[in-house]
């Protein structure tokens, strides 16, 4: 296991005295999907944005190709190669489309004092990028609060993947698409692997997870609930430890009765 | 061409003219309001529109818009800074106490070599502290700059009757190295020492240029070119559209007379209109439109709009223009009903807009039948003499246009449109006693219908285009014009320096004289492509010509004085190095908020701080960094305060806060953060500058000075957010139809910026 891209042991978080996160452990591989699932208040997203820099964990090892690190901002995370598609996707709506697909990571030319956007080449990149993902952006100058839901997402999956050098993490991808657009970025989820990505998933529906995980990490309540590889586990089972097992079983009683 | 389709060029995009363009600018509702202030005040005072009352009134607008752009700059960040204003005093007495001889009581002592960079750092540690606090305590910098709004205030008085025992700190001039120093932030340009009497010519001829410029890049942006222009006609056109109205405008200025000038105004018209005409009909697509005939509407738009021209010409000729007497009109027991009428009106239609009887808009009625008495007392003979005729004339040509666009832009309303204003033109210079009517009213009437006539032949003859301008070619001119005018500046500087004048004197001439030059090959160079290359998109570059030889012969106009007029003035005019430095710092924001990183990460952080820390840019820093910014600029303006008197009183600066807000907003800058432009800032200030000094040359009474300062801002305000709103819609409409959420909260920004113009 020591050739893992990033490797998690016995990570926690704490808020004050809410304990968000407490020991959980995974490890990372390229080429790999890796489903983080849980219900609401589980700590999937204290997880991720302990891995995109967000936020820093309390107590257990990060281990990045072997050697311990700490992402002091999101700004380092992205340094090392993770790259994050947040829930709400992190865009600021009043700016245009090609400065908030370099935002933070903008291409340079000149020099010192000098130093300027290369605001050609961003625009050709953003434009290329966009329509590999299937999108056709008719202006890259029109301001992201003029795009649609899943246009919006669409430049948030097609910025994480150009800057993800080694890892994108997606947070929640799924949640506001339709049927067909879910499909759309578990083929994107499938390609970034076949890329050679490393890709962490986070998800509370099995139904997405399932097709395209490698190893599936189920939180509940902060607590890790097991970390497995998808032949040791059936998309039901998974299902069923998500929700807390026991309670499930128990509504489902409580239903046939009625 | 690759690079033809990387600035997003896309065939699906319905192409925006140059107009539209321009009206999707933040910065438009400013430069429209910055025209209109000033033609209210060129037409009422005879001494606004001089170099002395130039001057003036960029004296105020610089000292505001060095301000004014790094706090606009914070605005798009998302945070305010309250103690702006106090800072600049702050630098000031800092610098005089830290260079004042050590006494009984006594300052530091210190050489002002080092007294100076002092201050800075005294600045830039304010600017830390004010950044590194908000951001720390994530309370709201309205709260903690508040605070640092108070510490200096009290400092400043504290601290100067502790070294001086009085409440103004002087003896400046007395510090070592105070000529140095004296030299950058004290410096003046006096007009009256540059006398060229080439003045006149170098100024007409850069003005022919720049509208030559402006013309063609305009038809060059708005319609498309035929695939195999005749060579010969780009000639044709270019002697006619160059060399006849040059003649003409040359015999112009030359002969007073009214016969004179409509012989050579016609001239000038007849060169302009066949250069244009063949231009089109050789370089653009013909057009193919039916002609639609006017209806009975049409008609009385028409006749509104030609109605308003003939008035506003008939009351120019009629009332007084040198008339300063107040309007009065309304005095005595009249006066005071009609207040009360309007103010009882005014609540009673309140009320019953609350109760949802009348409309929410009507007691608007009321307030102005109460401003009328206000008015009457307020305004002079003269003043409400230019704004009716300024109001007539531009509702009235407006009125001819916009029922030229909807009626499909048929040649001959336009025409007749051109030849109201030229009449008026001469009617206005052949029967008026003022030489300001005679002279300076007739050119502009005359170019307002040149303008006119040849953009309407150009509508007749060449097809608009309907797809993308590509990215211009420019090749190796760019970087020749900039390598020569660089290299001549450095020379010129050196030349200067050596014959003894001032650092800042010499640089200043350096880089006018090399941007003259570098001006001069790129208007060669984007000459030479447009007449003999078959490259596409000389629009831009046209139009930069055109913009900077018209900023060009306004310097040179501004700073040089004949012979003739020295002899015939008295008055010495100044213009204060201030000058300088606000156009460098325009010049800087903006470039900085459209080009560089940093400037993508001020509209991130104000647009939506936390997606902008999750995707990596540095948030703290971005914000630290911008309230140092601020507080340089407050350095620099405190340096320029503190050498302009040699003594600073200690409240000096308190209070200024709002007006940066204030004139930063009125730019164009939303108060909620992420959108904004730091020229518009700048044009904030100029406005600011005319409207606090016009009034004053207008000889209107001045006890209403702030009265018509609040009201007036309150109109640049709303106009501002109006023309915004129809821009960010007209954009919204191009993206998706099931958009969801459109840009910005458009009904709270309004209220907001409202309530702020109104506070003053």
């Amino acid at each position: 296991m020591s050739d893992s891209l990033i490797e998690l042991r016995n990570i926690s978080k704490f808020y004050g005295n809410i304990i968000a996160l407490t020991g959980v452990s995974t490890t990372v591989n390229p080429g790999e999907v890796t489903c983080v699932l849980g219900d609401n208040g589980a700590g999937k997203s204290t997880f991720i944005k302990i891995l995109a820099g967000v936020h820093q964990h309390d107590e257990g090892e990060l281990l990045l190709e072997g050697e311990e690190v700490k992402f002091s901002s999101p700004r380092a995370a992205l340094a090392a190669g993770i790259a994050t598609v947040y829930q709400d996707l992190a865009m600021v709506p009043l700016m245009s489309v090609w400065r908030n697909f370099f935002l933070g990571a903008e291409p340079t030319r000149g020099f010192g004092p000098f130093r300027q956007i290369d605001i050609e080449k961003a625009k050709q990149i953003a434009k290329e990028q966009l329509a590999e993902m299937g999108i056709d952006i008719r202006d890259t100058e029109q301001p992201v609060g003029t795009l649609s839901g899943g246009e919006r997402q669409s430049v948030a999956i097609a910025r994480a993947s150009y800057f993800g050098a080694r890892v994108l993490i997606l947070d929640e991808p799924t949640s506001a698409l339709g049927v067909k657009q879910s499909g759309v970025v578990l083929r994107r989820i499938v390609e970034a692997r076949d890329r050679g990505l490393a890709v962490i998933f986070i998800t509370h529906n099995p139904n997405h997870a399932y097709p395209v995980g490698d190893r599936f990490v189920i939180l509940n309540r902060g607590h890790s609930m097991g970390n497995f590889a998808k032949e040791d586990i059936s998309q039901a089972e998974l299902t069923q430890m998500m929700a807390g097992g026991a309670e499930l079983e128990a509504l489902q009683h409580e239903l046939a009765t009625h | 061409m690759a690079a033809d389709t990387a600035g997003g060029a896309d065939e699906r995009l319905a192409y925006r003219g140059p107009i539209q363009q321009l009206l999707t600018r933040p910065e438009i509702g400013a430069l429209l309001g910055l025209a209109g202030v000033w033609l209210l005040f060129w037409l009422t005072s005879e001494a606004f529109g001089t170099a002395g009352g130039t001057a003036n009134f960029l004296d105020v607008a610089a000292l505001l818009g060095i301000m004014a752009v790094p706090v606009a700059l914070l605005m798009i960040g998302g945070e305010f800074d309250l103690s702006s204003g106090a800072m600049t005093g702050a630098t000031a007495i800092f610098v005089i106490l830290m260079s004042r001889e050590v006494g009984e009581l006594g300052g530091a002592g210190f050489s002002l070599h080092l007294a100076v960079p002092l201050s800075l750092c005294f600045a830039l540690a304010i600017g830390w502290f004010n950044g590194t606090l908000v951001e720390r305590t994530s309370l709201p910098s309205f709260i903690v700059t508040l605070g640092t709004f108070f510490i200096l205030i009290g400092a400043k008085l504290g601290f100067g009757k502790l070294f001086t025992n009085k409440v103004i700190v002087e003896g400046l001039d007395e510090a070592q190295g105070y000529e140095f120093w004296d030299d950058i932030f004290g410096a003046e340009w006096i007009r009256n020492q540059h006398i060229w009497d080439g003045r006149d010519w170098a100024w007409a001829g850069l003005l022919v240029l720049a509208g030559v410029a402006l013309l063609l890049g305009l038809l060059e942006m708005s319609y498309t070119r035929r695939p195999d222009p005749p060579p010969w006609a780009a000639a044709g056109s270019f002697i006619g559209a160059v060399a006849v109205p040059l003649f003409g405008f040359v015999m112009l200025l030359t002969t007073d007379g009214t016969a004179a000038n409509w012989l050579w105004g016609a001239v000038i018209a007849a060169g302009t209109l066949a250069g244009v005409s063949i231009w089109c009909s050789s370089r653009y697509e013909r057009v193919h439109r039916r002609r639609t005939p006017p209806d009975s509407r049409t008609m009385r738009m028409i006749g509104i709009g030609v109605g308003a021209v003939v008035v506003a010409v008939v009351l120019a000729l009629v009332m007084d223009a040198t008339n300063s007497d107040q309007l009065g009109f309304l005095g005595g027991g009249l006066g005071r009903a009609i207040f009360a009428i309007g103010i009882a009106g005014t609540g009673v239609l309140a009320a019953l807009a609350a109760t949802g009887h009348v409309r929410s808009s009507a007691p608007v009625i009321g307030v102005v039948v109460a401003l009328l008495p206000a008015i009457s007392f307020m305004m002079t003979v003269q003043a409400a003499r230019a704004l009716l005729f300024g109001g007539l004339a531009v509702a009235g040509v407006v009125a001819l246009m916009l029922v030229a666009a909807r009626t499909g832009l048929s040649l001959w309303l336009p025409m007749a449109t051109a030849a109201i204003v030229a009449v008026a033109a001469f009617v206005v210079q052949a029967e008026s006693e003022s030489r300001k009517l005679r002279v300076e009213l007739f050119s502009v009437l005359l170019l307002i219908a040149l303008a006119l006539a040849a953009t309407a032949a150009a509508r007749a003859l060449a097809q608009r285009r309907s797809t993308a301008v590509p990215v211009p070619q420019m090749g190796l001119w760019p970087r020749v014009a900039a390598a020569a005018g660089g290299a001549a500046a450095v020379v010129f500087a050196v030349i200067e320096l050596i014959d003894g004048d001032g650092l800042l004197y010499a640089l200043s001439t350096g880089v006018a004289k090399g941007g003259a030059i570098a001006l001069g090959i790129f208007a060669l160079g984007t000459f030479y492509r447009l007449l003999f290359s078959s490259d596409e998109g000389m629009g831009r570059p046209l139009v930069t010509v055109g913009l900077a030889a018209a900023g060009l012969a306004l310097a040179v106009k501004l700073m040089f004085i004949t012979t003739l007029e020295e002899e015939a003035t008295q008055a010495v005019t100044r213009f204060r190095v201030s000058v300088l430095f606000y156009l460098l710092f325009a010049a800087i924001g903006a470039w900085v908020l459209a080009k560089t990183r940093f400037g993508s990460w001020t509209f991130a952080v104000g647009g939506n701080k936390d997606a902008a820390r999750s995707v990596g840019v540095p948030a703290a820093r971005t914000k630290t960094t911008l309230f140092m910014l601020v507080s340089v600029c407050a350095w620099v303006a405190g340096m320029l305060i503190a050498f302009r008197l040699n003594s600073v009183q200690a409240n000096v600066g308190d209070g200024n806060e709002f007006r940066y807000i204030i004139v930063a907003v009125v730019g164009g800058n939303l108060l909620t953060g992420g959108y904004g432009s730091a020229i518009g800032a700048g044009i904030g200030a100029l406005i600011w500058g005319m409207i606090s000094q016009g009034i004053g040359f207008a000889r209107w009474n001045t006890d209403w000075r702030f009265l018509v300062l609040g009201g007036l801002l309150v109109v640049a305000v709303i106009v501002n957010n109006y023309v915004r709103q129809r821009a960010e819609r007209s954009q919204a409409a191009r993206g998706d139809p099931d958009d969801d959420e459109p840009p910005g909260g458009d009904a709270d920004a309004a209220d907001e910026s409202v309530s702020a113009g109104a506070e003053p």
